[in-house]
């Protein structure tokens, strides 16, 4: 069977004016984000030992990324030893191929999911649906934005850009119940749906968060309790994880424990954390028969080679810094055509995606918000900066339209002529006089060239010069 | 007369004169020699957020050239301040002997405000400016220089000043050098919705410290017609 | 070379591209340091606990000894207008007490039976359509409101997953000041052979407009008592 042709991945450039030019959806973005924001404000005050937390589990990433042959090692055995079965898959295919000839030897038909950035990575969905098995998403949010046939545009909140009154319209059209806008009634109507989908699965499929190397432990951390439906009740079980995700020890669990709900989510704990070590074992009543741990790299082991990008592989997924990010607040997760969006997305995905991600480093003003909110410290903003670089270095070179290469040869020559502060002064001076007359009430509503793009987007442009003479103190 | 140099950064230079006339007259009422630093015109941080490392390399060199440890140098810019005292350890990673010399001079840079504070410890400088205003926290400033209090108290001791809060005020205005210009509907947007809250608190005027800020929101209130000014905080303390 | 050796050589020369790190020392959990007697310390754990187990939606019935646990657990059954209950094995308490406290009630006991794959679909059948689920945690989290729940053949995990509402038990020896104190109690050994679940309050959702909504996918109710053992 020919793979159906994968769609051209959009432009950042069109998908982010999309994004701006929604006003109902930056006013979604702004309600919801906001209010995790203050939950996590909230939490972070009463919480004393947060900022010690923080760095405690940064080190234990370090130290755990700075050995990961090791651990990854130790955790196969220890996984094995358990009763799983476990696979290290270099790419997307070979991962997607693996869960493809489980689902079939297991011959299942029913397949649910738990949520997991890293199986929208490998876009396994898709792959499942070829070869003849219905996946059903059972977070509620990922089962959302799958009745929509949408991608989710946040790690945490897949259906963040939707309204209740979207989604109750969504309910109506797709499960046919009459309509409503009440969150109660919506999960009531998707718990019904799927419990019943649950109770029919031959094969559940989830991410992990964390894997315990010295006990052989995949954590898995959650609120509705669907990771556990899906990890529990069918017979085969696969989990899917980047090599990142393993840490040494069970005791150092507990530091990330105490910091990632208190991001992510704004809880102390999320309402499960599930310790799972293996299949079913003799005498028990349920878990699966089977448990494949899928171990992905990806690229990642790339990332690890380059020092700058390193500690972008401590990253707990928590989703934070997309809530904090002013660029993903404006424009949602859908304009950055990638699983991953956001702060975190924008230095992940170039990565996993090559030129087809190349603009997202630059869609950042620098702002440090990520970083700040960032459970392990994560140096966005310079690993974004070291991404620019590297995107100008690329061969071939990335596909910008004339505005955008304007303006970086604008850059360029104003970086050359300002080594001469002299000359430049004076042909600055030249440059103020000629456009002085255009100005009004020292502004001008026009500008030419690599200026252009900031008159065209609602800002007049100071005159040069004009702002001589300091304010006086009246009013 | 102990002394200073003050270096005006290229967006002063260009737009904002005034702010190195008022930085440089509050120095001057505290009693010290202000030797203007003009051997450089850029700190760098433009080419280098584009990504364009060996122009910004050039032009790093150049301001280092430019002053020595020992005399202290006062930059009215949160943003430029960052660069400097910070990025140029990333920057200059592969020439030892400019990083030794940023290493060097680190401790010798001043964000305007922090010198006033931490530095000269005052906060009352004899400024009279009668309006109401918010005072926007530039990202570089608040988040790479840690410096959050020093203007808020320099504000407080303005007389007849009245400063109001707005909501969320640390987040970014949307400047963002070339990042303006580069995904200028994304700048845009973030400007709008960042006067959408100033325009809530009532204030006649906002006050920041970095140039590019006062840009990108003076530029779009004065295209949505807003009679609200903007003011670096030199300005205002310089303001009798 | 086989592919995992091959993708773990990559990775060993991904490091040894830049320094390796030490590992961090952990700080120690913050413990109490001024000396209370042991009931004291216990009472206010389970207070700090019923607070935060009540912050996250679930409901704290209180302290009992063992001897009350079978009457109240009879009232809880009958106040929610349960037909049917699932039971688990206990940890510290007999709970085989408990059943047969219920079904003098009049409330019919689901328990665990044997393994095979008729037995398995039956049991978890029965379970999907019972009313309340009852198991023993086998340690709490005071700083969270969590359970620390394990799931053996006598008491399966699916008893805290498929009905619409739990009673969850917990020895009030067994209470801990916080996570890392906990994880330890429970020990590595256990981690390694079972399947661990801590609980903090009942399912929920803020997948809508983040707003909270209880009872997705798991239980929409959780009750939960402590008992203070009998003193020797
Ligand atoms: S980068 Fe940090 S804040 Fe962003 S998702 Fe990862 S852990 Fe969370």
């Amino acid at each position: 069977m020919a793979a159906a042709k994968p769609d051209p991945i959009p432009d950042f450039l069109e998908t982010s004016r999309k994004g701006v030019a929604d006003a109902d959806l930056r006013r979604k973005l702004e309600n919801s984000t906001g209010r995790h924001l203050e939950h996590v404000a909230h939490m972070r005050a009463e919480f004393p030992g947060y900022d010690g937390e923080r760095d405690v589990a940064r080190r234990i990433k370090e130290d755990a990324i700075g050995r990961l042959d090791e651990l990854l090692i130790e955790l196969k055995q220890k996984l094995e030893a358990n009763g799983c079965t476990v696979f290290v898959a270099a790419d997307a295919a070979e991962a997607r191929d693996y869960i493809i000839k489980i689902a079939r030897k297991a011959s299942a038909r029913h397949v649910v999911k738990g949520k997991s950035m890293t199986t929208e990575e490998i876009d396994l969905n898709p792959a499942l649906q070829a070869a003849g098995m219905e996946v059903v998403e059972t977070d509620l949010g990922e089962y959302i934005v799958q009745l929509r046939r949408e991608r989710p545009s946040h790690i945490i909140t897949p259906a963040i850009h939707l309204s209740k009154e979207d989604i109750g319209q969504l309910f109506a059209d797709q499960l046919g119940i009459a309509y409503t806008a009440e969150p109660e009634a919506l999960t009531a109507a998707a718990r019904e749906r799927l419990r019943s989908i649950f109770l029919g699965a031959d094969l559940g499929v989830t991410g992990v968060n964390f894997a315990i190397a010295e006990t052989g432990t995949l954590v898995l951390i959650e609120n509705e309790g669907n990771g556990r439906l899906t990890s529990t009740l069918p017979e085969t079980f696969i989990a899917v994880m980047g090599i990142e995700k393993v840490i040494p020890k069970l005791a150092d669990l507990s530091h990330f424990l105490e910091i990632l709900a208190r991001t992510g989510t704004g809880q102390k704990l999320t309402t499960y954390t599930n310790f799972i070590s293996g299949p079913r074992r003799e005498g028990e009543l349920d878990g699966p028969r089977a448990m494949h741990v899928v171990i992905l790299d990806n690229g990642r082991s790339a990332m690890l080679a380059d020092p700058v990008m390193r500690e972008a592989l401590y990253c707990l997924r928590c989703g934070a810094c997309l809530n904090v990010c002013p660029v993903y607040r404006r424009i949602g997760g859908h304009a950055y055509n990638s699983p991953y969006p956001g702060p975190i997305g924008s230095i992940v995905s170039p990565n996993l995606f090559g030129s087809a991600a190349a603009k997202l480093p630059f869609a950042s003003t620098l702002c440090g918000a990520c970083r700040d909110i960032c459970p392990v410290k994560i140096d966005i903003p310079r690993i974004l900066l070291h991404l620019r670089w590297k995107e100008t270095q690329a061969q071939p070179p990335t596909k910008w339209p004339a505005d955008a290469r304007r303006t970086r040869a604008g850059v360029r020559r104003f970086a050359r002529m300002a080594r001469h502060p002299r000359t430049l002064r004076l042909l600055s001076r030249i440059g103020g006089w000629m456009l002085r007359p255009f100005a009004r009430d020292r502004y001008l509503r026009r500008m030419p060239g690599p200026f252009k793009n900031w008159t065209r987007w609602g800002r007049d442009f100071p005159a040069p010069g004009a702002r001589r003479r300091k304010p006086r103190g009246e009013g | 007369m102990p002394e200073v140099r003050l270096f005006a950064t290229c967006l002063v230079e260009e737009f904002y004169p005034s702010v190195i006339e008022s930085a440089a007259l509050v120095l001057e009422r505290l009693k010290l020699k202000v030797r203007p630093l003009r051997s450089a015109f850029c700190c760098a941080q433009a080419p280098f957020n584009e990504g364009l490392r060996d122009e910004a390399v050039d032009l790093a060199r150049r301001f280092l050239k430019s002053c020595e440890p020992g005399t202290p140098v006062v930059i009215p810019s949160g943003s430029c301040t960052s660069m400097v005292k910070i990025f140029y350890s990333d920057l200059l990673a592969d020439d030892p002997a400019l990083a030794k010399k940023a290493a060097a001079m680190r401790p010798w840079l001043f964000e305007f405000s922090q010198f006033l504070v931490n530095v000269l410890k005052v906060k009352y400088v004899g400024a009279r400016f009668d309006r109401t205003a918010v005072y926007h926290p530039a990202c570089h400033l608040t988040r790479e220089l840690r410096v959050v209090d020093e203007p808020r108290l320099l504000l407080g001791a303005v007389q007849n000043l009245r400063m109001v809060d707005f909501r969320n005020p640390e987040e970014c205005c949307g400047f963002g050098g070339a990042f303006s210009v580069k995904l200028p509907h994304i700048s845009a947007a973030m400007v709008e919705d960042k006067i959408v809250r100033i325009k809530e608190s009532g204030a006649t005027a906002v006050i920041a410290n970095d140039c590019g800020c006062l840009m990108q929101i003076g530029g779009a209130l004065h295209r949505q017609g807003l009679q609200v000014e903007t003011f670096h905080l030199a300005e205002v303390l310089a303001a009798r | 070379m086989s592919a995992f050796h091959k993708i773990i050589a990559t990775v060993k020369s991904a490091i040894e591209r830049s320094p390796r790190t030490a590992p961090p020392a952990h700080p120690a959990s913050p413990g109490v340091i001024v000396p209370v007697t042991h009931d004291a310390r216990r009472a206010e754990l389970i207070s700090q606990f019923a607070r935060e187990l009540e912050a996250v939606g679930g409901a704290f019935l209180g302290i009992f000894s063992p001897d009350e646990v079978r009457a109240r657990t009879v009232a809880l059954a009958r106040d929610i207008g349960a037909h049917t209950a699932a039971i688990g094995a206990g940890v510290t308490l007999d709970t085989a007490a408990v059943a047969r406290a219920l079904e003098q009630a009049g409330i019919a006991v689901i328990r665990p039976g044997a393994s095979g794959d008729a037995e398995r679909a039956s049991y978890r059948e029965r379970l999907a359509g019972c009313d309340l689920g009852i198991v023993e945690a086998n340690a709490g989290i005071a700083a969270t409101g969590t359970l620390a729940v394990i799931g053996t053949s006598a008491s399966p995990n699916s008893l805290t997953l498929l009905p619409p509402a739990n009673l969850i038990i917990v020895n009030a020896d067994r209470m801990r000041a916080d996570l890392a104190a906990a994880v330890s109690a429970i020990g590595a050994e256990t981690f390694t052979t079972k399947r661990v679940a801590l609980i903090t309050g009942p399912s929920r959702t803020a997948d809508i407009e983040k707003m909270i909504v209880l009872g997705v996918h798991g239980p929409r109710k959780l009750y939960a008592l402590a008992i203070w053992p009998n003193e020797v």
